[in-house]
């Protein structure tokens, strides 16, 4: 789908989802708190803006908003995503030990994180090919045919 | 691994952004690349060298120990 929107659309249209989709949720639970689907609904549009105008700048972070990053630039983001994953393993396994430890009922979505996180890491190997042996091992030995042995 | 990327690049007249334009890469790129501080991957270092008319292995030279990513 991304494919269609211009590259340096791509994330400013991103927020722009994300943000309405936030501001939704907000006005479907209605009550008192509705009205925070007004700053969210503000706050994506402006988002956009400024990383559509961060995506002409060059620079490394402008390449990457741009969505028209080189091979080092991806690297950088790539290594910056895996360290922000990092971070929130470790900060839903704190927060888990720390649920479990006061005995409260929102120990759950910590697991769930966590969970999610190690079946994405899984996936992630599998994906890539890293669970798979490479079909063309070579032992050193030579193949000897069975009708001759 | 120490380079002749801003040797060849400054023989030539050229500057880094119209290095990166012919290379396909951003003027950070380049700049990293001069500078050691990033290993490009082989594709590039073969465009890099093809462009300079010379083999990877004079471009990038493996025994010399610089710090690089």
């Amino acid at each position: 789908m991304m494919a269609f929107i211009p590259p340096r659309l791509r994330k400013p249209t991103g927020i722009v989802v994300a943000g309405v989709l936030f501001a939704a949720a907000w006005l479907v639970r209605g009550g008192p708190l509705w009205w925070v689907s007004i700053p969210a609904l503000i706050a994506a549009p402006a988002r956009a803006i400024y990383l559509y105008w961060g995506g002409g700048q060059d620079t490394d972070a402008g390449a990457l908003a741009g969505s028209r990053a080189d091979e080092r630039q991806q690297l950088l983001s790539l290594r910056s995503r895996a360290l922000a994953c990092n971070l929130a393993v470790i900060s839903a396994f704190i927060g888990l030990t720390v649920a479990i430890a006061v005995k409260a009922a929102w120990w759950w979505p910590f697991l769930v994180i966590l969970a999610i996180a190690s079946l994405g890491y899984l996936f992630g190997l599998s994906n890539y090919g890293a669970l798979e042996e490479p079909d063309d091992v070579d032992t050193g030995y030579k193949k000897r045919s069975p009708v001759n042995s | 691994m120490r380079n002749r990327v801003r040797e060849q690049r400054t023989q030539r007249g050229l500057s880094q952004a119209e290095l990166a334009t012919a290379v396909g890469v951003s003027r950070q790129t380049v700049i990293s690349i001069e500078s050691g501080r990033y290993l490009p991957s082989l594709p590039l270092a073969f465009a890099i060298a093809r462009f300079f008319d010379l083999t990877v292995d004079k471009m990038f030279d493996p025994d010399d120990e610089e710090a690089g990513t």
